[in-house]
């Protein structure tokens, strides 16, 4: 390689260029130091997903699928006697206009606490439908987001795991529920779901989509073949999870309730910077093993700028995992479908996604 | 237009100033698949669910009624 390389830019390229590099809190710093940040993110990003994606999808093969089928066989007596979750569907009204229509999906990131997203929009004249993460139910509700200020009111649950039963489990939510529709994934524990019942709530079935590619004898096709012998005869519907609970109701809030507006908050999909490295690695013990000057380390942990929000965020794998595909997810959804992230923070920018603070999407959509 | 010569530094310039070079060959050479399998199994961290992925593209949006 030559020791020197002469190259021509646009003066707009290289006044962006400093704006950036300065923005992102580099000015003091050199154009290397700078430009290897950037590329990082880049090369990381697109590098490891496919192959975040197959580990994840084997450890959850070994890890969860004999609960799943378990979870299943349990809830399929009820899932016969409940509704659909295309039951809520409004589409079936010839009045029904999607693009007249918003919703809100509150997930439990740190952004919420951090900006008081609950208290802005327990404040709102908000009358779009809200759709609660699980685990933000019972802090939505407490805040005062409740299904009597707020009628289109939803909660789901695709986590198969028994511990998500706790979220459902609070008097408040027992004063609430019956004016709350649920959605369930057939797979969730079936504790989860019978502590939603008891507190009131609506059931609502849906299939979570895993392996149906591998035919008909793929889980997710025998599954739906069960569930149509009986009531169901046209079947459930079927979501992309992308991972999570909060990429799940972000797919809900425009396939089910055919919201053409769909707006983010709580969907940080990362850590705060200013989370200490104990919260960060808490849930990876393999992490303490490793020296936080290793490279390795900082590909395991990336830290992200987010220029829309001008912020900083930090991923760990399962957040790389998870953001990856729900950034994915939306430059695949229909024309029709806005999304908002409103969570003034995280790392879900790019590509078919506005940026807005929550007081801004609250003034733009009321419906 | 503006016109820039850039200086090349060699390599080894650069990692005695502590910055950390991130290609493709660095990165599976430092992480390959099969550590960062062991990594998010010690972890016990997986997540809540799988990313369904299909031949069928349209499928991986979803599906009306199964």
């Amino acid at each position: 390689m030559p020791d020197n390389i002469e190259f021509t830019i646009k003066e707009d390229t290289l006044a962006k260029m400093l704006s950036l590099k300065k923005e992102m809190g580099f000015d003091e710093k050199g154009w290397d130091e700078w430009l290897e940040f950037v590329l990082n993110t880049i090369s990381f990003e697109k590098k490891n997903i496919s192959e975040l994606e197959k580990i994840m999808e084997k450890v959850h093969f070994e890890k969860s699928y004999d609960e799943w089928v378990k979870n299943f066989s349990f809830n399929l007596n009820h899932i016969w006697q409940e509704s659909s979750a295309r039951d809520l569907d409004p589409s079936s009204n010839p009045n029904y206009k999607k693009e007249e229509h918003s919703a809100i999906v509150i997930g439990a990131g740190p952004s919420i606490p951090k900006h008081n997203h609950l208290e802005i929009l327990a404040k709102s004249n908000y009358q779009g439908s809200i759709i609660c993460t699980d685990r933000s139910l019972k802090p939505a509700l407490k805040a005062g987001i409740t299904p009597d200020k707020f009628e289109k009111y939803y909660v789901t649950s695709i986590d198969g795991i028994e511990k998500i039963k706790d979220f459902y489990t609070d008097p408040i939510i027992s004063n609430y529920g019956h004016k709350i529709n649920g959605i369930f994934s057939t797979v969730v524990h079936p504790l989860t779901v019978q502590n939603a019942r008891e507190a009131g709530i609506k059931i609502h079935w849906l299939h979570a989509l895993f392996d149906y590619n591998e035919g008909k004898k793929s889980f997710n096709q025998i599954s739906a073949l069960m569930v149509r012998a009986k009531n169901h005869l046209k079947g459930l519907p079927a979501i992309q999870t992308g991972g999570n609970v909060g990429t799940s109701s972000w797919f809900i809030a425009w396939q089910i309730l055919k919201c053409a507006i769909v707006g983010l908050i709580g969907i940080n999909h990362s850590w705060d910077e200013n989370d200490s490295w104990e919260i960060i690695t808490a849930n990876f013990n393999a992490a303490k093993e490793i020296d936080r000057s290793d490279p390795l380390f900082n590909k395991l942990f990336p830290k992200i700028y987010n220029p829309e929000f001008k912020s900083y965020c930090i991923l760990d794998p399962i957040f790389q995992f998870y953001s990856n595909a729900l950034k994915e997810f939306i430059t695949r959804s229909p024309l029709w479908v806005t999304t908002v992230n409103a969570t003034e923070g995280g790392c879900i920018f790019g590509e078919r996604i506005t940026c807005a603070t929550f007081t801004e999407f609250l003034t733009k959509y009321k419906i | 237009m503006i016109k820039a010569n850039f200086k090349i530094s060699k390599s080894n310039e650069t990692d005695k100033k502590g910055s950390t070079n991130n290609n493709n060959d660095d990165l599976r050479k430092d992480l390959t698949k099969s550590e960062f399998e062991e990594f998010i199994v010690k972890s016990g961290a997986a997540g809540s669910f799988m990313v369904f992925r299909s031949e069928k593209k349209k499928d991986e949006l979803g599906l009306d009624q199964l």
